[in-house]
């Protein structure tokens, strides 16, 4: 693997400075081999950032790094990576011997955190270690049109309780016919307690055309004034 | 973990301003620039062996390398290197291959040809590729596995590299210290040749040819070619064929009176003379870039009126060059393209008539197309061409050539029938600005010159002006019954970006846009981003050489001016003719202004002036900043920029009044040595600094992009290295207010009168604007920073950033990164009612925000925004490398119906609740009526 996203090679014979890869892996939420070849990573420190190209073999590769604490923030059209701190070291592999090598040390970071706020490692190693990118999800442009469909308007609480009352209305009458006699003279000396059935019981339609709703909330219980003729129709007709 | 919880906040906290995906592609549009490309590296080829399609890949004169696909001339990919690149560049690609190799600067790179990502990437630090080339064969053996490019390298290093096609690692090296000039490389079969210009003592200058065997990169042979001081430098060479059978090298005398042709690798020089007639204007050498092609090629002769041209033939076992036949000189320009199939070589003549497919073996024709033109290509010429041919038993059956015009349109001639154009003259627009329309500047001429009338004459203008609108109404009727139609079907998109006429919603606004190759345009932002008309400056201007034209819009036409000239030139918006200044007398706005107040940066001090007298008389005011700092930028509240409110409405009803100053100026400077960097407010009329502010550990070489509009201004920087608390880059926002209190104007609240020039005299206090600001750490860089603009002003606004790295501008509402947001506690139910949200110390840019949605906009330099006739939307126009256009709706589109309101429907409804009226009527009376009777 490492072979591999390090086949290439500088022209130069002298390479200054650490080289590593960020190495994509395949995730479920998406397949870095469709990520267009826009995708960059920026190694920012102070100066103009280094940048490095999305590859075939799915990785960002940087040469000559010098020592340093680097915040790498990687841009795609289509996914949302970590960002990522990564520490550029010189240090000696024995202790003593004075041969010097460049550490690479990676670990997650936070946007709007304490740099020294670490978080997991992603990777960690000599010249040319692979660390890891991770992609975090898709990013999703565009805003989804409410559209019209039946089932959300039949959701509405609206809806709900004028079919529900559509029901009461209609079904009612067709209930009361099925019944037999006894209960529905039960029934009747029922409704006859509830104040909504003051008017016809038989007919609870024009029962609830009839309905004064404000002497009902004012609680008056008399049902003298509604006996099927409230004023209203009366009125239509002498006009 | 802790990222995704914020992103969700940041997904709840936004208020849903995205894009519809159905209006995406309609209301925006994007063109994505290459350049022009290089005719020596703009070449057809399959992105795979056993690919059916072919791309078209290019590399520009910018050094952009593109596909482009040639069915309709959509981007496949691009990748756009740094700025900085020098020496030559190229593009090659090996037959068969799944790469693309370029050469730009120090960097050889091989790309996956069908989707552009890196394959490979070879460095050579402080050495420069001059030439690239890949060789096809090696002992005269394809070898179709991996194909090597070979480099040839000056600077740090003169020599020249094969490289493996399949990782970029060095083959062999040839060390070259003669210190001649590196010039080219060709390959033939069996030997790569080196050509250097070798300059001797005594003037002039001598070709020196060096034969290398490409198996082991040593030097087989050496000789030199002398021109008789006809090649002074490498511009002088008119061909130098690249991997061709018989490599050629062409080079011709001042006055082009003979052309000189070796056939490299010999010594003989062939001299031709071109046609008698017409003295020749420019010879240019076809010959196919193939090795397995035939050794035959095309010269053209440019005249003044038109072109002719010969074939010759290479005879590569005698070495000699013979001519065997002419092609027809013809009337007026036109180019020459060649195509190969297998190893048959075919010329390709375009001219603004017809296209003709000739063979290089006879003068037969083998196909002949009629060229019909379109309207974007009048008055220009081919430029430069290359073709592919379809040959089928001896006769063409179809061609496509993509060509590029002198007008600066790339454009694919398919059949003689133009496929597509990519507008490429829009590359690297300098200066670009707002014009109204023709007719609608008329109209508010017209009203101008009413206003300005006595009541009677008005009155009588008036009527003279209804009477004669109504010459458009027969028209106007006519109209009516498609329009409903079609609005009501929903196919009014199309119909609306032809109609400029018909622009009832200010959508259709006219960008001139200046580019640095010196071409003036115009561009329709409502119709797509269509060029409206398209003129090269150097027309208008003859002698002057433009580097960065800027454009200034005045009522119906457009200033230029160029930094090269001291003049000023004025073109018509809508047609893109010159004006004289005669002609702009009556058309000048009337100005009331008495003193204006200018000011500029002058030796790293802003100074203002008064009625623009920069120079000779003294300023009035001298912002000189403290010492060490140096000016990186200022920007002023733009002139036009209306204000709904003169306050903001409080939770509790009380009011907090924006400090509203038309003159404020925000000046950004930095101090190289201590990291740091300092933002300052200051009147423009008085020069009086009003606010000042400094931030510590800023990189202060990347850039500090700040904007100002309305009562707040807002800046962003990156943080340096030498930040110890945290890093990355921050986004600060400030909030001016007339005091602190609510209900309360600061010290000048009680006087009816003040003084902006003098604000603080008498009062003991001066008018000091109330700043409160807060701070946001952004995940990226800003570049570039902007507002949108409304008619009223009513509409919330939105604040425009373009992020250079994700290639995409941004626009982050005004709510979001309100100052006010409550830090470190829920905000109460009154601060609820106000819309704010608790502080949170990072903001991420949510994708919906993206105004760009799935478009990249590469090289983004400057973002304008501009009044739409609606007020809730605001016309957004970017340029830079790439152009790009849009229309935002910052608190929704609230005056228009969107594409959701589906008028179908309402129809069907409306008519549905009909038919249901018509048939309960009758039950219902028929119900009362039994009631009555019942009761």
């Amino acid at each position: 693997m490492k072979c591999s996203l390090f086949s290439l090679a500088g022209l130069a014979s002298t390479a200054l400075g650490a080289r590593f890869a960020l190495h994509v892996p395949n995730t479920q939420l998406v397949n870095p081999s469709t990520l267009p070849s826009s995708t960059h990573a920026i190694l920012q420190s102070s100066g103009p950032p280094q940048e490095a190209y999305l590859t075939r073999s799915n990785s960002f590769n940087f040469y000559n790094v010098s020592a340093g604490s680097y915040l790498v923030t990687i841009h795609s059209r289509d996914a949302l990576f970590e960002p990522l701190r990564i520490d550029v070291s010189l240090e000696e592999a024995v202790e003593g011997s004075g041969d010097k090598k460049e550490v690479i040390k990676s670990w997650q970071t936070f946007i709007g955190n304490e740099w020294d706020n670490k978080g997991e490692s992603r990777g960690e190693g000599g010249n040319g270690v692979v660390l890891e990118a991770r992609l975090l999800g898709k990013k999703y442009y565009f805003q989804e049109r409410s559209g019209f469909s039946p089932l959300s308007f039949l959701k509405n609480p609206m809806m709900l309780m004028a079919l529900f009352s559509m029901v009461l209305i209609f079904g009612m009458p067709k209930l009361m016919e099925n019944m037999d006699p006894e209960t529905r003279a039960e029934f009747e000396e029922m409704q006859k307690q509830s104040p909504l059935a003051s008017g016809g019981a038989a007919n609870p339609a024009q029962a609830m055309q009839n309905f004064d709703l404000a002497s009902w909330m004012a609680g008056k219980t008399d049902t003298s004034n509604s006996r099927g003729h409230s004023p209203a129709p009366q009125g239509k007709k002498r006009g | 973990m802790r990222f995704h919880a914020a992103l969700a906040l940041a997904a709840c906290l936004a208020p849903a301003v995205a894009i519809f995906e159905d209006d995406a592609h309609h209301i925006d549009f994007h063109h994505a620039l290459i350049g022009r490309p290089k005719h020596d590296a703009t070449f057809f080829q399959k992105p795979y062996a056993g690919s059916k399609a072919s791309l078209l890949y290019t590399i520009s004169q910018n050094n952009t390398i593109g596909a482009v696909n040639p069915k309709d001339g959509t981007l496949v990919w691009r990748h756009v290197p740094p700025a900085d690149a020098r020496g030559q560049t190229s593009l090659r690609a090996g037959e068969d291959q799944d790469t693309v190799v370029s050469a730009v600067g120090d960097r050889v790179t091989a790309w996956s040809a069908s989707d552009g990502r890196i394959v490979w990437d070879a460095r050579t630090p402080g050495a420069t590729v001059e030439d690239l080339e890949i060789l096809e064969q090696e002992d005269g053996i394809t070898n179709s596995d991996s194909k090597d490019p070979i480099v040839l390298l000056s600077g740090a290093e003169q020599a020249i590299k094969r490289l493996d096609g399949k990782t970029g690692r060095v083959k062999w090296t040839f060390e070259d210290a003669s210190g001649d000039t590196p010039f080219q490389l060709s390959s033939s079969p069996s030997t790569i040749y080196y050509i250097s210009l070798h300059a001797p003592m005594l003037g002039g200058s001598k070709l020196r040819v060096t034969s290398i065997s490409p198996v082991t990169g040593k030097k087989i042979d050496q000789y030199t070619l002398s021109s008789d001081g006809e090649i002074q430098n490498r511009d002088d060479i008119l061909f130098a064929g690249a991997n061709t059978a018989a490599p050629l090298l062409a080079w011709t005398d001042k006055a082009r009176s003979v052309l000189k042709i070796n056939i490299i690798g010999t010594k003989g020089v062939t001299s031709i003379t071109p046609p008698s007639g017409e003295p020749v204007q420019d010879i240019i050498l076809h010959a196919p870039n193939r090795i397995n092609s035939l050794a035959h090629f095309l010269v053209e002769y440019k005249t003044r009126k038109g072109q002719a041209a010969e074939v010759y033939h290479v005879d590569l076992k005698k070495n000699n060059i013979k001519k065997a036949y002419d092609l027809p000189g013809l009337f007026g320009r036109g180019t020459f393209s060649v195509s190969t199939s297998d190893a048959n070589v075919y010329f390709t003549r375009i001219t603004l008539r017809e296209v003709t497919v000739t063979s290089s073996a006879s003068d037969k024709i083998l196909g002949k197309w009629e060229v019909k033109g379109i309207a974007s290509l009048v008055g220009s010429w081919p430029v430069q061409a290359v073709s592919e041919v379809v040959v089928k038993g001896g006769s063409a059956t179809a061609v496509r050539t993509a060509l590029y015009f002198s007008n600066g349109q790339w454009v694919l001639i398919r059949n003689g029938e133009v496929a597509w154009e990519r507008p490429e003259f829009l590359y690297g627009i300098t200066s670009a600005t707002w014009a109204e329309l023709a007719e609608q500047e008329a109209l508010a001429h017209e009203l101008e010159v009413e206003g300005h009338q006595n009541v009677v004459s008005a009155y009588v203008h008036r009527v003279s002006r209804h009477v004669r609108d109504l010459e458009q109404l027969p028209a106007w009727l006519q109209s009516i019954p498609n329009r409903v139609l079609s609005s009501v079907i929903g196919k009014n998109d199309e119909s609306a970006i032809d109609e400029v006429q018909h622009d009832h919603f200010g959508f259709h606004k006219l960008v001139i846009v200046a580019t640095e190759q010196g071409r003036l345009a115009a561009i329709d932002v409502g119709s797509q981003g269509k060029p409206v008309w398209n003129v090269d400056l150097h027309d208008l201007a003859p002698g002057v050489t433009f580097t960065a034209p800027s454009v200034k819009a005045f009522r119906g036409y457009v200033e230029v001016k160029d930094p090269a000239s001291p003049s000023a030139w004025y073109v018509n918006a809508t047609t893109g003719g010159l004006l004289s200044p005669v002609d702009l007398k009556h058309e000048s706005p009337v100005t009331t202004d008495k003193n204006i107040i200018t000011f500029d940066l002058l030796d790293g001090k802003l100074k203002g002036f008064l009625n623009s007298a920069q120079g000779s008389a003294e300023p009035i005011w001298t912002f000189t900043p403290p010492s060490g700092e140096r000016i990186t930028s200022y920007v002023a509240r733009p002139s036009v920029d209306p204000v709904a409110s003169i306050g903001r409405v409080l939770g509790d009803r009380r009011v907090l009044y924006k400090y509203l100053n038309p003159n404020l100026v925000l000046v950004t400077s930095v101090i190289e040595a201590s990291q740091s960097a300092s933002i300052y407010l200051l009147d423009s009329a008085s020069g009086q600094l009003l606010h000042a502010v400094s931030h510590k550990d800023v990189d202060v070489t990347r850039p500090i992009p700040a904007t100002i509009s309305e009562n707040w201004f807002s800046y962003s920087f990156t943080l340096s290295s030498s930040a110890t608390s945290t890093r990355g880059y921050q986004l600060v926002i400030s909030d001016l207010y007339e005091s602190s209190l609510p209900d309360d104007r600061g010290p000048l609240g009680a006087s009816s009168n003040s003084s902006t020039v003098q604000p603080s005299d008498a009062k003991g206090d001066s008018n000091k604007p109330y700043v409160l600001s807060q701070t946001f750490q952004i995940p990226e860089e800003i570049s570039h920073m902007s507002v949108t603009q409304t008619r009223q002003g009513i509409t919330s606004r939105e604040l425009l950033v373009t992020l250079p790295n994700s290639n995409a501008i941004v626009g982050i509402p005004r709510a979001i990164i309100d100052p006010r947001r409550p830090v470190g506690r829920d905000p109460t139910a009154q601060e609820a009612s106000e819309g704010l949200v608790r502080y949170t110390p990072h903001l991420l840019f949510d994708p919906k925000w993206h105004l760009n949605h799935k478009y990249e906009l590469v090289g983004i330099k400057n973002v304008i925004a501009c009044e739409s006739g609606l007020e809730s939307t605001s016309l957004v126009f970017a340029y830079g490398h790439d152009v790009f256009g849009t229309r935002v709706a910052p608190s929704f589109a609230f005056d228009i119906l969107g594409k959701g309101f589906n008028k179908i429907q309402m129809l069907v409804t409306v008519a549905a609740l009909f038919v249901g009226v018509l048939f309960v009527a009758p039950l219902v009376r028929r119900k009362q009526i039994n009631t009555l009777w019942q009761a």
